[in-house]
């Protein structure tokens, strides 16, 4: 009996270690009519756990991992044995999670599996590898981001705002002095210490074996058991008033427009599914339908569109849908105004404007504000609701639509607390009432205190400077083409709007060279 | 963010060029496609997959920035696709939106060279309701001079949008240069004079509707939770009385060109960017041109190829390299895209880049590398067959460029017969300094790149 215990007793680390590897978080998504499988490695951390002084490391490490050679193979010799696989793997990484995720056809799944493990575990984080993905990085932060999408610059720029002195300040891609300053050993110590057991969940979907999910997670079992404490999530700071920021830059066409402020809630909180009706109302991501597209684009053809957000929206230029992987716990409300015409512009379009001061900026400001105002003093109307209900049931659906889409949702559901965000939003919007809407407007949403973020030409900064500050009226600058046609009620709303009154109490010029500061040292 | 932000945008420019393919006789696609012909014109296609409750409803127009063929209406094709939104007298646009947003799809549009498509993804038991809104407003869009007039000042926004990406501003030159006489040398967005002028065109867009938005133009792709039979019922119902119309644009071809020709943005703020823009093939699902260029291509370009090694990995003077021709339904451009270090490094990547065309002229390749392209193009394609979006898709653009949703198959089953003869060949053909532009973005008023 004693032996029996004894040996019972020796057994202990062993049946320790068989627990860890089963308890494992792991979140499955069977499928045994796909042809592939997709591999979802979520860790916690990303840019939030850059150190200070080195923006953009966990950004850096990830893209080099997948880059970059393992313990025994070049890239080269990866990307020559997985050419003929079409193997499709790729890291996101954001403020709070790094998603590696690999697709590949069940006839190579086993064939390709020691590469997929290798990068997670042997990287080679050789000089070449690093040196190149860096320096393409670097002029990301440099160049590209200013010079390619005005939209996409703003948004940035509005996070730098919001986030400002905390560890959400900085873009994921990290900041020219950031960057420079990380070493390859900066590199490789990160990867030790984030990439760990104990920030990592599995997700696996489409059609596998239950022995390759259990090889799997031994090998993911080998990263490191723990490493630092991740950081709490900075948490957007609310602005006395109105602040804006305007980014000067040579030879933009239009003025892009991204305004924000603090939102204490996320999908972990049932008056999400409220806030998800209202938001869908004024503004839904891409659609004809929101109140703010139809005032701003199709009734008034001020710019392509107009739209409202209540989390994170990854590349919304690009995306319809919106995509998994970008989970935060730190939130936002956004609105994003699409470029709008700068005085310049309109002056060499239209003699009867040559006048004109300012583009339609402020004007396209004051309407959005005024948007929101109404909602919140009046609420949304039945039958609005209803539509809204209707339609977000549905649509929500479609965020799903592939099987890397839905493990990605799973995965997230799991950061927001949730298991399934997609069917438990379902349920809380069936069960919702119009009087939870409009309540819940009232309880998060105002407009006195935001940060607005302009990219605009040179030539308008000044003038929307001084517009801005002096809340001067804004009458909206029509081309006699489109004035003489506009309705009644649009000519009576124009006269309100240009004198709508805004909370602005200050307003930056920035030169588009002078944006990205990092954070002061410490955070 | 996502990785290879650079590389990406590289693409962006590079265009979205399918390079698929198959290694058996089977069909690549491993569904079968129902098309039925209706006597006006309209080509209905259903290819029932399983997706429980979704369907993806896809009407693609045969008419492009490639049929603006008058001096002056260049982006009219997109601009008319904006209109499109603009309601009907059943379906005024405010109808329309209410309508779309009970059905709770993902809808929208998009147009590009050769065609529009529309596109509607959603609840499968709504289809009849998807058929009888498009049915409508495709019969009978109507709407005024004031709605014309300030959907003009979207398209704009559009443009002004887009004006930012210094890849667009290339990418218009790079037409313009390439192209005197055919419609291919301006972009689908158009010239920003004609998009400024737009407002003053409302009796052209009633001439415009007229002409291509008839069912001879037209094909209707469904796929998804449905069946054959309902989907051609419907059509029969909403689209059955539509009235075949009777134009065909003449679209004037280009002469050869005779010399390399250049096209510059000078921009010091963002990397230099070398592209090298030669005229290529026609669509064609019967010569191997296009299949063998695709190889070749990717032989050349792909990560796993030697030049990428030499010029990206080991000495790091490019930050990316891709290439591959454009699928037209006009002879286009084969683009070959290279994002630099340093712009002093532009007439080298240039000649990396020309010789190893210039050695693919005589060297065939090896039968390993030609038999794993082919297996990565079966399998690329393969992969992307997850969701009735992305079957619809692929079909569209056979349906686009060919007319025939059955060309995917045909256009596939082609690569099986791509020999290292056949790649040496579309080399000395289309590889050659007089049909080439060379697109740069660098510091400098010029790229000095010879």
């Amino acid at each position: 009996m004693k032996h029996t215990f004894r040996k019972l007793l020796a057994m202990i680390p062993a049946l320790f270690a068989f627990l860890l590897v089963v308890a494992q978080e792991t979140i499955e998504l069977k499928l045994p009519e796909s042809n592939k499988v997709v591999i979802k490695l979520m860790f916690r951390g990303g840019s939030i756990t850059d150190p200070a002084g080195k923006d953009g490391l966990a950004n850096l490490t990830a893209g080099i991992m997948m880059d970059g050679g393992t313990k025994d193979k070049t890239a080269k010799q990866i990307q020559e044995l997985i050419y003929p696989m079409a193997v499709n793997y790729e890291v996101s990484v954001d403020k709070e999670v790094t998603v590696f995720t690999f697709q590949v056809h069940v006839d190579f799944l086993d064939e390709f599996y020691p590469v997929l493990r290798d990068l997670m575990l042997h990287p080679s984080f050789s000089d070449e590898d690093y040196r190149k993905v860096k320096s393409n990085y670097e002029v990301y932060v440099d160049q590209v981001i200013r010079a390619s999408s005005d939209e996409e610059y703003s948004k940035m720029a509005l996070e730098d705002q919001l986030f400002r002195g905390t560890n959400y300040q900085h873009m994921v891609g990290g900041n020219t002095p950031g960057l420079a300053a990380i070493t390859l050993d900066d590199v490789k110590e990160y990867h030790k210490n984030y990439f760990t057991r104990k920030n990592l969940t599995i997700g696996i979907g489409g059609k596998y074996p239950a022995a390759f999910l259990a090889k799997l997670k031994a090998d993911m079992n080998s990263l490191p058991a723990t490493g630092p404490e991740l950081p709490v999530a900075g948490k957007a700071n609310t602005p006395d008033g109105l602040n804006v920021e305007i980014i000067s830059k040579d030879n933009a066409l239009g003025s892009a427009v991204f305004t924000g402020f603090p939102l204490p809630i996320t999908r972990s909180n049932d008056d999400f599914a409220a806030l998800m009706v209202a938001n869908s109302y004024l503004g839904e991501h891409r659609k004809s339908y929101g109140k703010l597209y139809d005032k701003i684009r199709s009734t008034r053809s001020m710019n392509y569109g107009d739209y409202s957000y209540i989390e994170w929206y990854e590349n919304g230029g690009g995306n319809m849908l919106p995509v998994p992987g970008v989970p935060r716990s730190s939130n936002y409300f956004a609105l994003w105004i699409r470029p709008v015409q700068v005085a310049e512009g309109l002056k060499k379009q239209y003699a009867e404007l040559k006048d004109i001061e300012t583009g339609h900026a402020q004007f396209a400001l004051r309407l959005a504000v005024r948007e929101i105002d109404e909602m919140i003093e009046k609420g949304i109307s039945k039958e609005d609701f209803e539509l809204t209900r209707q339609f977000l049931r549905s649509y929500n659906k479609l965020y799903i639509q592939t099987p890397e889409k839905q493990l990605g949702f799973l995965m997230d559901s799991k950061f927001y607390g949730r298991t399934n965000y997609i069917q438990e939003m379902d349920k809380l919007l069936a069960k919702l009432t119009i009087e939870d809407v409009n309540k819940t407007i009232r309880k998060y949403w105002q407009t006195k205190n935001m940060f607005i973020t302009i990219v605009t030409d040179d030539s308008e900064a000044e003038p929307l400077k001084a517009a801005l500050l002096q809340n001067k009226p804004s009458p909206m600058s029509y081309s006699n083409l489109v004035k003489a046609g506009l309705p009644k009620d649009v000519v009576d709303e124009d006269a309100k709007i240009a004198n709508y009154k805004l909370n602005v109490k200050a307003v930056n010029i920035v030169n588009s060279k002078d944006t990205f500061k990092p954070a002061p040292k410490g955070f | 963010m996502k990785l290879r932000s650079i590389a990406f945008l590289c693409m962006l420019f590079i265009g979205l060029h399918e390079v698929v393919g198959q290694a058996s006789a089977k069909k690549i696609l491993p569904f079968g496609i129902q098309q039925k012909k209706f006597t006006n014109g309209l080509n209905v296609v259903t290819v029932p997959f399983n997706s429980p409750g979704l369907a993806a409803f896809f009407i693609v127009v045969r008419a492009g920035s490639r049929d603006e063929v008058e001096a002056g209406k260049t982006g009219f094709a997109h601009f008319f696709e904006h209109m499109m939104f603009r309601g009907t007298d059943k379906y005024p646009k405010e109808e329309y939106n209410l309508i779309l947003k009970s059905i709770g799809a993902s809808a929208n549009a998009n147009t590009s060279f050769d065609r529009t498509v529309y596109h509607m993804t959603g609840n499968a038991l709504m289809l009849e309701k998807m058929f009888e809104i498009e049915g409508d407003r495709f019969q009978n869009l109507h709407y005024t001079d004031h709605d014309f007039k300030t959907e003009a000042g979207a398209v704009k926004g559009e443009y002004t949008k887009n004006s930012a990406s210094p890849f667009q501003q290339l990418f218009e030159k790079v037409l313009s240069t390439s192209f005197e006489k055919h419609t291919y040398a301006h972009t689908t967005m158009g010239f920003f004079k004609d998009v400024v002028d737009m407002p003053n065109q409302y009796d052209y867009s009633l001439t415009f509707f007229d002409r291509f938005y008839r069912p001879e133009y037209t094909t209707i792709v469904v796929v998804g939770d449905v069946k054959a039979a309902d989907v051609n019922k419907y059509a029969d119902k909403y689209f059955g009385k539509w009235k075949r119309g009777s134009y065909a644009p003449t679209i004037e071809s280009e002469p050869e060109q005779t010399t390399t020709r250049f096209a510059h943005v000078q921009n010091p703020a963002f990397p230099p960017y070398i592209s090298l823009n030669y005229k290529g093939p026609a669509f064609s699902d019967k010569s191997v041109d296009l299949p063998a260029l695709n190889i070749l291509t990717t032989l050349l370009f792909d990560q796993s190829g030697d030049l990428y090694d030499k010029l990206v990995v080991k000495e790091q003077k490019a930050r990316s390299l891709s290439g591959g021709p454009i699928m037209a339904r006009d002879a286009l451009l084969i683009q070959i895209g290279s994002s630099l270090v340093k712009a002093a490094d532009l007439q080298y990547i240039k000649d990396e880049v020309t010789g190893a065309l210039e050695n693919a002229k005589t060297v065939p390749v090896d039968a390993k590398k030609l038999a794993d392209t082919k297996s990565n193009i079966k399998y690329s394609f393969a992969m992307r067959l997850d969701s009735p979006d992305q079957i619809a898709n692929s079909l569209a653009q056979f349906i686009w460029l060919s007319g025939n949703p059955e060309s995917l198959n045909s256009y596939y089953a082609l690569f099986d017969k791509v020999t290292p003869e056949d790649i040496m060949a579309v080399a000395k053909k289309y590889f050659n300094s007089n049909s080439l532009t060379i697109g740069t973005i660098g510091p400098g008023e010029a790229g000095n790149v010879k």
